[in-house]
């Protein structure tokens, strides 16, 4: 996104439906219906209006298929950010924003659905994108699988203690535990249980898993200048960027930089066309399937390296309010939910409007980091309409 | 079930016992994934050359939970990425005899070709030993050798 871009698009309405895994109370379409009126209402916005729509993951739900019961009037762009994975879910921000700035669409609806009836397991339904020979005859048929081969590379080639994981699984949860909406609300993390889950695949315990809901999220954009005169202020898009660098992608585990989340190319792009630097950025809402991932897209974002990562990734630094860099605000998805991440962006905006159930006092930039460790990844930065 | 890109001879070979893997004929850059065109150069030759089983462990993952993988691997196993010896850093993936409880980045390994049964079919696949524990060479039961 160039400097004549940022900002000129804006999150005008959110809306989330969650339920847990396997009980949603519709099928994927209509919970998604519900979700996307409920970020109508949000904004004050006529659905039939809606003339864009930005998916990410292979999600099922095919827009021309809402038109009947949002109304829509004419349907303009409808587009999916390629991969399985929630790597492109900063990316599905990007889509959106180019569909608007070059008026190809006016008010465009980035969503994610996921419903286990219809769509089976989302875990499974990430790796179908990615099966071959060489990574089933090798025993390998979940992403938890693939991200533990990673993760133990960071974790005994590059040192990073085990304590970091620890610090931001605990941060979610105490988030988590305050956020009514969170699956965790009331409960947080107990340690002991923590550090004696059982394994799912070393270096991974059951609390280093992100773990599926059902449900749906939305989020309604339209330009800055629209945006205005909606019902909420705008949370505008200062930034956004994806893709891969040579060297990473699908290369069944031939990456060059193989411990990374495989933002830095990405991450220098966001700071270089935004002008921001990490220092800059008030509250993070970071993708985390893993634990160990979470930490690897930090790194990644420049926000701690190899060496300090442990005096960076602190349960004191990484709450609200008053840590120094506020990490998963709702609980993330290990304990708001997971319907593949699309909980984030939605977060992200809660925060910077000051509804959050863990508010960041004056905050005025949130980055979304995407899904860490798929071969294309995506990060974005939103803002308050301050100028 | 599939391979990646222009694999087939690495698969024809593995099926014979024997690792192949590619190499540009033009600039001789080592590829992998195979590739049908040599994206450094622009050529369209790829020869392929054979590699010892033998090589380091890049890094590992042990599995404990019932992910659906082939029966023939138990629970717990490890599954293993291994830097193949003087192959240009390339890596290829498999798992490792036993439970391996000593394994560690940096371990010397060589490995053989096995089947697994996966969806009915039988595929080639690499089963890797650590070098210099006998034990562990030993505790390998699982996957028939080729
Ligand atoms: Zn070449």
């Amino acid at each position: 996104m160039n400097r004549a871009s940022q900002g000129k698009v804006s999150v005008a309405g959110i809306g989330l439906r969650q339920y847990k895994r396997g009980g949603a109370p519709l099928p994927e379409q209509g919970i998604l219906i519900r979700a996307i009126i409920d970020a109508c209402e949000d904004a004050g916005f006529n659905p039939a209006d809606i003339d864009g729509f930005v998916s990410y993951g292979d999600d099922k739900n095919e827009p021309v298929r809402l038109m009947p019961d949002l109304g829509t009037k004419e349907l303009r762009w409808n587009s999916q950010v390629w991969g399985g994975g929630g790597g492109g879910i900063a990316a599905a921000f990007g889509q959106a924003a180019a569909a608007i700035i070059s008026g190809q669409a006016n008010a465009v609806i980035v969503f994610r659905a996921l419903a286990q009836g219809n769509s089976g397991r989302m875990s499974a339904a990430v790796m179908r994108h990615h099966l071959n020979d060489h990574i089933v005859g090798a025993g390998l048929i979940a992403p938890a699988q693939i991200c533990a081969l990673r993760a133990q590379r960071m974790f005994e080639y590059y040192q990073v203690p085990h304590s970091v994981t620890e610090e931001l699984v605990k941060a979610s949860y105490y988030h988590g535990s305050k956020n009514p909406e969170a699956s965790s609300f009331g409960k947080e993390l107990d340690i002991e249980a923590y550090r004696t889950g059982r394994w799912v695949t070393e270096p991974f315990r059951l609390f280093d898993c992100s773990r599926e809901n059902d449900g749906a999220g939305a989020l309604l954009l339209v330009s800055t200048e629209r945006a205005r005169d909606l019902k909420k202020p705008p949370i505008r898009l200062l930034g956004v960027a994806n893709g891969a660098s040579q060297g990473w992608g699908d290369l069944i585990e031939n990456d060059t930089d193989y411990a990374s989340a495989g933002f830095k190319p990405v991450a220098d792009r966001l700071w270089e066309q935004t002008g921001l630097q990490p220092k800059d950025i008030d509250v993070v809402q970071l993708y985390e399937n893993f634990s160990a991932q979470g930490i690897a897209s930090l790194i990644d974002h420049g926000f701690c390296n190899y060496e300090n990562v442990a005096e960076f990734v602190k349960f004191e630094n990484l709450i609200a309010d008053g840590g120094k860099l506020p990490v998963n605000t709702s609980g993330g998805n290990f304990a708001q939910g997971f319907i593949h991440g699309v909980g984030t962006p939605i977060e992200a905006v809660r925060v910077l409007r000051g509804e959050s159930a863990n508010p960041v006092t004056n905050a005025k930039t949130c980055l979304l980091a995407g899904g860490p460790g798929a071969p294309t990844v995506s990060s974005a930065i939103f803002g308050v309409d301050d100028r | 079930m599939k391979g990646v890109g222009a694999d087939e001879p690495y698969w024809l070979a593995l099926s014979a016992g024997q690792l192949k893997l590619p190499e540009c004929s033009a600039c001789g850059k080592a590829h992998w994934p195979a590739v049908w065109r040599c994206g450094e150069c622009g050529s369209w030759e790829q020869q392929w050359t054979s590699f010892e089983l033998s090589g380091t462990i890049f890094s590992w993952a042990r599995t404990w939970h019932e992910f659906g993988a082939s029966k023939e691997f138990g629970l717990p196993y490890v599954s293993v990425v291994v830097e193949i010896d003087n192959a240009d850093g390339r890596r290829l993936l498999g798992t490792i005899a036993g439970n391996a409880e000593s394994i560690r980045i940096g371990d010397r390994v060589h490995g053989e070709v096995i089947s697994v049964n996966i969806e009915d079919e039988n595929i080639p696949a690499l089963r890797w030993y650590l070098d210099g524990n006998s034990s562990t060479s030993k505790a390998s039961n699982s996957g028939a050798t080729l």
